[in-house]
């Protein structure tokens, strides 16, 4: 299976973006007066932030489609979005602790976002051991969906318990208002447009490894004689 | 609901017979009230955090022994099978495994709380009967966590030793919080500043009740 002309088409407009999101960061947006350069990591830590939501929900929702269902595309849908969550839930963590190093002096503090984000990472992450431990497919797909929706449900009680230390991270977007320059929100849009592409691109490539995978395992089995 | 009053007596008399779960829980709990304390300064006062903090790794690291044991055991001469043979519906299943994993887990601590109190010094005696709550709260979320992911990690062929990976992410936010209000009890504070952290701890228990409810089904199906 080549990949098709209007795969070819998206890869490329979804590069175009990127390299615009780029120059605005770089070149278009202001910078911050008084932490300087480093603010311009905030387009891509928030950017990696929207597509780990958007992962993680994906997750969630395939879970339960999938119980309901029994369709094993779902699961791969699930594991190829967890995978990309998983990632994204990294690149946060690695953006926040640069900006943080020179702003807060500190790598790491005990905050209420980066607890969550630290805890989410955890639970993500046990996902692939979960997977990695059982050997028949179905029994696979419906272990991981539980998973995938226990640990959604738990996200707001993760963030509500981890409230308990003192919140440092600033609130930039709050209800109504948003602290920034015009050009720089203009810039984060496009920033999160970009990242939303990529992350379509990077589901849908994942999701059709991960099915070609499975059917050529399946091929193996059957040209070892075992049969389906 | 007969099913469920014969599976708990079923696995409570097991465990009489043979107290493997709960002794070594209680061991396993005693061993790290002890291993712990290499983290105290010689000689120092210890905190009403630090306290908290040992009281309650302790007993969550011990409790993972005993939680694991409860479904493993149904899958040794395929019992599983028979349970789900049995007209008994998944909901009563989980009930009585839950329940189940509560007295566990309630036994465990009978021995390992007033081990706390002797080895950590008893001027935290008087938070005593605000404690039994928040032992009663935690167990509830504890048990309902851990018998849906020892259902699961029953199923897997790393069996109980995937438990410990899949359980502790998920129950981090209520070992901070169950940790935090003792702190606050042990320092002496007045129902009123915790109470909210109360409600949240019987919300976790409750959405995880619900969630074993829905999910073991699925789960044991498989």
């Amino acid at each position: 299976m080549t990949s098709s002309l209007r795969e070819k088409i998206c890869i490329s407009l979804a590069g175009l973006l990127f390299m615009t999101a780029i120059y605005m960061v770089f070149v278009y947006a202001p910078t911050e007066r008084v932490m300087g350069p480093i603010q311009k990591i905030f387009y891509f830590h928030l950017s990696c932030a929207l597509v780990t939501f958007l992962s993680f929900f994906t997750a969630f929702v395939s879970a339960i489609v999938y119980l309901i269902k029994k369709d094993l595309k779902w699961d791969i849908l699930g594991a190829a979005s967890v995978e990309i969550g998983l990632v994204f839930t990294t690149l946060v963590l690695a953006t926040g602790m640069l900006w943080g190093r020179p702003v807060w002096n500190a790598w790491w503090t005990w905050d209420p976002r980066l607890t969550t984000s630290l805890i989410l990472w955890f639970i993500y992450g046990s996902y692939f051991i979960l997977r990695s431990s059982v050997d028949r497919q179905e029994k696979r797909a419906v272990f991981c969906a539980v998973l995938a929706i226990v640990g959604f449900v738990d996200v707001p009680i993760v963030f509500l318990s981890a409230r308990l230390w003192r919140t440092i991270h600033p609130v930039v977007i709050r209800a109504g208002s948003i602290d920034m320059a015009p050009a720089m929100i203009t810039t984060l849009i496009v920033a999160l447009i970009a990242f939303t592409c990529l992350w379509g691109l990077l589901l849908y490539q994942r999701t059709r490894t991960l099915t070609l995978a499975g059917r050529v395992r399946l091929l193996e089995r059957q040209l070892d004689g075992e049969g389906i | 609901m007969s099913g469920f009053w014969i599976l708990v007596r079923k696995d409570l008399h097991a465990e009489f017979r043979k107290p493997e779960a709960v002794i070594s829980m209680a061991f396993f709990g005693f061993l790290l009230l002890v291993i712990l304390n290499l983290a105290i300064p010689m000689g120092a006062e210890i905190s009403p955090e630090t306290g908290a903090g040992i009281l309650w790794v302790a007993i969550t690291f011990s409790s993972v022994l005993g939680l694991a044991r409860t479904m493993s055991r149904e899958k040794e001469n395929c019992c599983m099978d028979g349970l789900l043979l049995s007209p008994m519906s998944a909901e009563s299943l989980f009930g009585a495994k839950m329940a189940v994993n509560f007295t566990l887990m309630l036994m465990a601590e009978l021995s390992i709380i007033p081990l706390f109190f002797i080895l950590y010094g008893d001027t935290f005696f008087h938070s005593l009967p605000m404690l039994v709550l928040v032992v009663f709260l935690a167990n509830i979320g504890f048990a309902a966590t851990g018998t849906l992911f020892s259902a699961i990690t029953a199923g897997t062929n790393r069996n109980e030793a995937l438990l410990p990976l899949l359980f502790y992410p998920v129950v981090i936010p209520l070992i901070s919080i169950t940790v935090k209000v003792t702190a606050m009890i042990f320092q002496g504070a007045g129902p009123v500043e915790y109470s909210s952290w109360l409600y949240v701890m019987t919300a976790y228990g409750l959405i995880f009740s619900g969630l074993g409810f829905l999910l073991l089904d699925q789960v044991i199906r498989e």
